[in-house]
């Protein structure tokens, strides 16, 4: 018995690669596969120009699935990011529009309104629905209605504009050509992954999606992971909302509908798994480019707006079916 | 959404059981409104509301609905006026052919029915047999306005690219059409037409894209100013200032990019109005008996930095 | 026992092969699950199949009903081929399971569950609710549930009752090899008696039955003949009348079976009260008078019982699942009260529960994981997950338990069922709990698994540490235990010393002083 168990860290090594490899790299290949495909069949797809236009493309989308990941992988649902997106973004927008601040002063007083607002819708739909055991499905569902009945509320259904330059200057500011408010979606990546994988709180939220009930008699308070989760999400629809403000300068109480099945998309064409447990926020990341790189090859390639619809639609379950042939081949 | 239709249902039925309780002498206007979350729909209840107040001659229920195509929301406000018995119903159809059988079962009611902003389907009220004038915009005239400015500033063989409302809605064909009347009258080369559902972010994303497409693209004709703001961002971000843009709508936001020069130019059908304008129609009827006939245009005036 | 006459019937002549089995090999990506599986059956026999768990038995199992393809050799099945495609092409050949797992539709009624593959239909085409309800009854009566509601649902049975409707169910269809996996692993000694009646009915029906259990006094009761598996192999194949338990697990094992299941642990002394529990009442032990104990440091104490007893409700109770109602629970002497089982656990409290694949286990994450989710505390520094410190933690653990297993990052699922259950232990053992609550410690785990963890949980007697033992095998009792608390009706009947044990003792307690307890005896 012995030698079986001193031999297991070197064992560890090689047998790594290549199932995790497979296993991640399948949606890696996919997205490899589109890019080769756009850049031969159109003639602007890899130039310096589009890939910037890519990045800034698919931000939002990608902050939102950020968050969305941690919601999914306990096993939940959030159909309210796109919406308190715009309530956080209307709130934002009537704070930096205030009389009597600096600029520096109303941006950081804006930010500080979106995040707060995003972290307290999400933290409501957690509460709500782990307390009383609730479907997230439903409870968000109404949160969906409640933060756009209550961004068109604050904002009266108008446009908000006219917000500081610096502002403007942020949200189309670069870095060696790639869109700073990208970058800053990356470090959220990068941030969720770290958690994800090497902390006690990343390790419960897998096992509460695999098991809450294992969670639950290992003495962890599962309704507390479960808020946070939700409470993550909504954080992230809270920056979201600051990026649409930098980078559109307006806040428009309908903005983001419908973004929330955007999100759910590149979260589950990334590998993670609808009923919780099982993916990764790099996953997620790979997912956010399949769909941002479509939307836009598509364009490209000259494609009419249905067909557009329909092909995406495609990948959505083509994306799927790959992920059940994966999980199936991982399994044995 | 069913269950969210139902809670409209219901509450439109709710508000409307209040209003009858009233006993009044004055006329009862009933009007039927679109999403009040759009911004122009909005205004133009607030302009109604307002009008109510000045002219204090008439009793105002109005009625909206929760998005663009929700339309059987306005089939059952139109329904529950006819139970009240109203005098007049002004009516912003959400769907030109679906609301043509509920309006002529009000028609038979004997209650005066304008038909504003969005017209309803010439075949469909054939087929209904129903004599039902149009009160309104020209949303395509209004559209080539917007074009022939771009036209003219471009002159004949400019690149342009069209970014389509709603596809499916009434006001977002007749603007397509409007600018592509404008094409063709200019001849200018139309290089791509998409949708942006109205939305500001997918259109900055669908237009930014279509740039990389053409770089050679002088010229932008979007359905809505809500959408043109989308484009400007997008042509700032690529640092393109050699691109005209012109929208529709007039909203407040545009005001500046229009003095500045980001846009050349939007259109202005005084949507605040449009709805009191209507109800002025109505009420007409209601007290001489004389049907307004064929399509009574309203004001439509292209905006420009002065 | 009933029983025991069929063990005394002929074994089945040679010539009457009715099912054989040639070269069997299956492998899983580089694993080989099965590896040269040679048998045959006869008709009409009762066929033991016994092996540690991940011998292969299940796999096999599953290629005979058409779960899984096989890769080489061949089955005969009444003089053709047989491969079957689908687990209702086995059907449709009349190989019927039971399986392990359970497969029933737990919101539908138990009369449901037992027609759903023939549901019974009235004239007007609709379903004869009132047929399938009288066919229902009819199987359920015929395997001697006669005090189950057959319109109740089924996710209002316990694990035992399930099991039973799902051999009702296997019944119903015409089978003529009916497999039985594990049958009695949930099941009292009174209902698997009720069950080996059952099988010699069947058997006297000329339905040959597979019988697969870790049981080896079930197999010389009720089985004709025996095959062992070993690694992936058929060892061997005797009759029953030609061997002895001791013979099948050196067959098993490849090895003598140490005394570990010698009949006396050593004395040693007992410390002061750990645990005692006050006319405990919760919402799903409502007993008058409720449950009252005393847990001793280096004590193990045992409670029996039938299934529906409150046994387990007993553990959930003490470690804060179900709230007490009333009545009061003292720890080291002081009274406390746990809001969950995380105020269980820090007051020292361990619970290895007895549904691994619901409660024990996360089955789909690493082992390391698993052993260190009671324990994140060790393993981590201000939320920071220590990764080496927690494989070191869970290697070091496995050595302890004698854990096979491949990486401590392979899934929980890639164990067998023994060494799965010696990872629940090990991640209460991370705590170093100071009382130990067991749930059918050993269900479903192989015969040298069992006498491994016994070893284990005697170890932790002697070490001090207090445990409370659930389990529906008198043996395991009777081996572990220094006393048995019998329970019937969510009231302890009484107490068994170690003297005085015997499965006579027991029973009466459990039975005897419960008169009306609905359950008839035959």
């Amino acid at each position: 018995m012995t030698t079986e168990t001193l031999s297991e860290t070197a064992a560890a090594a090689p047998k790594f690669s290549i199932r995790t490899v497979l296993h991640n790299a399948g949606i890696g290949l996919a997205l490899l596969a589109l890019i080769v495909f756009f850049s031969l069949f159109t003639e602007h797809f890899l130039t310096p120009n589009n890939i910037t236009n890519i990045l800034t493309q698919i931000t939002i989308n990608l902050v939102l699935a950020v968050g969305m990941t941690f919601v999914i992988l306990i096993g939940g649902i959030d159909l309210s990011v796109g919406s308190v997106m715009a309530f956080a973004a209307v709130v934002a927008g009537k704070a930096i529009t205030l009389p009597g601040f600096g600029p520096a002063e109303a941006i950081a007083l804006a930010v500080v309104a979106a995040t707060l607002t995003g972290v307290f819708c999400g933290f409501l739909n957690g509460a709500i629905s782990a307390y009383w055991s609730l479907p997230s499905f439903i409870i968000t569902l109404g949160m969906l209605n409640i933060a756009r009945g209550a961004a068109l509320q604050v904002s009266e259904a108008q446009t908000i504009y006219s917000f500081p330059f610096a502002f403007e200057e942020f949200g189309s500011a670069m870095i060696y050509g790639v869109p700073v408010v990208f970058l800053v979606a990356l470090v959220l990546v990068f941030i969720a992954w770290f958690v994800l994988n090497f902390t006690v709180f990343g390790r419960l939220i897998y096992g509460i999606g695999n098991n809450e009930e294992a969670v639950r008699l290992a003495g962890h308070s599962v309704a507390r992971y479960k808020i946070a989760a939700f409470t993550i999400c909504g954080l992230t629809a809270g920056i979201a909302a600051v990026v649409y403000m930098a980078r559109l300068n307006i806040s428009s109480p309908i903005a983001g509908i419908g973004f929330e099945l955007n999100a759910i998309a590149a979260v589950i064409i990334g590998g993670t798994s609808l009923s919780g447990g099982r993916g990764s926020v790099i996953g997620t990341l790979l997912g956010a480019f399949i769909i941002g790189v479509l939307a836009n090859g598509l364009i490209l390639i000259g494609l009419s707006d249905f067909m557009r619809q329909m092909i995406t639609g495609v990948v959505i379950i083509v994306a799927v079916i790959l992920d059940y042939y994966r999980a199936k081949y991982a399994a044995k | 959404m069913k269950l969210l239709k139902i809670a409209v249902a219901a509450a439109t039925g709710l508000a409307l059981l209040g209003g009858t309780a009233l006993a009044d002498d004055k006329p009862v206007v009933g009007l039927i409104m679109k999403s009040l979350a759009n911004e122009f729909f909005q205004n133009m209840m607030v302009g109604a509301e307002e009008h109510q107040k000045r002219r204090g001659d008439y009793e105002l229920k109005a009625v909206g609905m929760q998005n663009e195509t929700d339309f059987e929301s306005q089939i059952n406000a139109v329904e529950n006026f006819i139970t009240q018995g109203v005098d007049a119903i002004v009516v912003a159809p959400a769907d030109s052919r679906a609301m043509v059988r509920p309006l002529k079962k009000a028609m038979e009611a004997g209650i005066v029915v304008v038909n504003f902003d969005v017209a309803l389907d010439e075949e469909a009220k054939k087929q209904q047999g129903v004599e039902l004038a149009f009160v309104g915009p020209d949303n395509r005239g209004g559209a080539k306005l917007a074009g022939d400015a771009l036209g003219k500033k471009l002159g004949e063989g400019g690149n342009v690219v069209i970014i389509e409302g709603n596809p499916g809605a009434d006001n977002a064909t007749q603007r397509r059409l409007g600018f592509e009347d404008s094409v063709a009258e200019y001849k200018l080369d139309l290089l791509d037409s998409r949708t942006a559902h109205w939305e500001t972010e997918e259109a900055n994303q669908v237009f930014a894209t279509m740039l990389t497409a053409h770089p050679d693209i002088q010229g932008v004709m979007a359905a809505n100013d809500s959408m043109a703001i989308g484009v400007v961002k997008a042509l700032e971000s690529a640092g393109r200032t050699d691109i005209e843009v012109v929208g529709f709508d007039n909203i407040p936001a545009v005001g500046p990019m229009i003095e500045d020069g980001r846009m050349l130019a939007t259109v202005d059908q005084f949507g605040t109005d449009m709805a009191a304008n209507a109800i002025d129609m109505a009420l007409d009827v209601v007290s001489t008996g004389e049907q307004l006939q064929g399509w009574v245009k309203t004001p439509i005036e292209l905006v420009t930095a002065k | 026992m009933a029983a025991a006459s069929l063990a005394a019937a002929p074994a089945a002549a040679p010539d009457r092969a009715f099912l054989t089995v040639e070269g069997l090999k299956k492998h899983f990506g580089g694993v080989k699950a099965l590896d040269g599986v040679s048998f045959s059956l006869d008709e009409g026999e009762v066929h033991a199949l016994v092996g540690e768990n991940g011998a292969g038995k299940s796999t096999l199992i599953k290629i005979l009903s058409g779960v899984f393809p096989y890769d080489a050799g061949q089955i005969v099945l009444a003089g053709e081929a047989y491969r079957p495609l689908s687990p209702h092409d086995a059907k449709d050949h009349g190989v019927q399971v039971v399986h392990q797992e359970f497969n029933l539709l737990e919101h539908l009624t138990i009369a449901e569950n037992i027609s759903i593959e023939q549901l019974p239909k009235n004239s007007f085409g609709l379903l004869d609710r009132k047929e399938m309800n009288r066919r229902a009854r009819k199987a359920l009566d015929a395997i001697g549930l006669t005090d189950v509601d057959v319109t109740a649902p089924v996710r209002s049975l316990g694990i035992a009752h399930r099991q039973l409707v799902e051999i009702a169910r296997a019944l119903q269809s015409k089978s003529r090899i009916l497999i039985l996996d594990e049958p009695t692993a949930t099941l009292t000694e009174r209902e698997t008696k009720r069950l080996f009646d059952i099988v010699a009915g069947i058997k006297a029906d000329g339905v040959t039955v597979v019988f697969v259990s870790h049981h080896l006094d079930e197999v010389f009761a009720i089985c004709d003949r025996v095959t062992v598996f070993r690694n992936g192999k058929t060892i061997a194949t005797d009759l029953i009348s030609e061997t002895t338990p001791e013979g099948v697990v050196q067959r098993m094992v490849g090895r003598k079976l140490a005394a570990e299941q010698e009949e006396h642990p050593d004395r040693h002394a007992l410390g002061e009260s750990a645990l005692r529990l006050e006319n405990l009442v919760t919402a799903a032990n409502p007993g008058s008078t409720g449950v009252s104990l005393d847990l001793r440091y280096g004590e193990i104490v045992g409670i029996s019982g039938l299934v529906g007893a409150g046994r387990t409700e007993i553990l959930r109770g003490i470690f804060g699942i179900d709230p007490p109602q009333s009545g009061k629970i003292f720890r080291d002497g002081a009274e406390v009260r746990f809001k969950g089982p995380r105020d269980a656990i820090a007051a020292g409290i361990g619970f290895v529960t007895e549904d691994r694949k619901d409660e024990g286990l996360i089955l789909g994450m690493p082992i390391a994981a698993n052993i260190s989710l009671a324990n994140m505390g060790s393993v981590s520094r201000s939320g920071l997950l220590k990764l080496a410190e927690e494989t070191r933690q869970a290697v070091a653990s496995a050595a302890r338990l004698t854990l096979k297993y491949g990486r401590t990052s392979d899934p929980a699922s890639s164990l067998s069922g023994g060494n799965q259950q010696k990872v629940v232990l090990a991640k209460w053992l991370a705590r170093n709990p100071k009382v130990l609550l067991l749930d059918e410690p050993t269900r479903g785990v192989d015969v040298g698994a069992k006498a491994e963890i016994y070893a284990i949980l005697k170890d932790l007697a002697r070490e001090g540490v207090a445990l409370l033992v659930v389990s529906s095998e008198m043996p395991e009792l009777m081996t572990l235990a220094d006393r048995i608390l019998v329970l019937a009706e969510h009231e302890i009947q009484g107490e068994v010393k170690r003297p005085d044990f015997s499965e006579e003792n027991i029973l009466k307690l459990a039975y005897g002083q419960t008169p009306g307890a609905g359950e008839n005896d035959k």
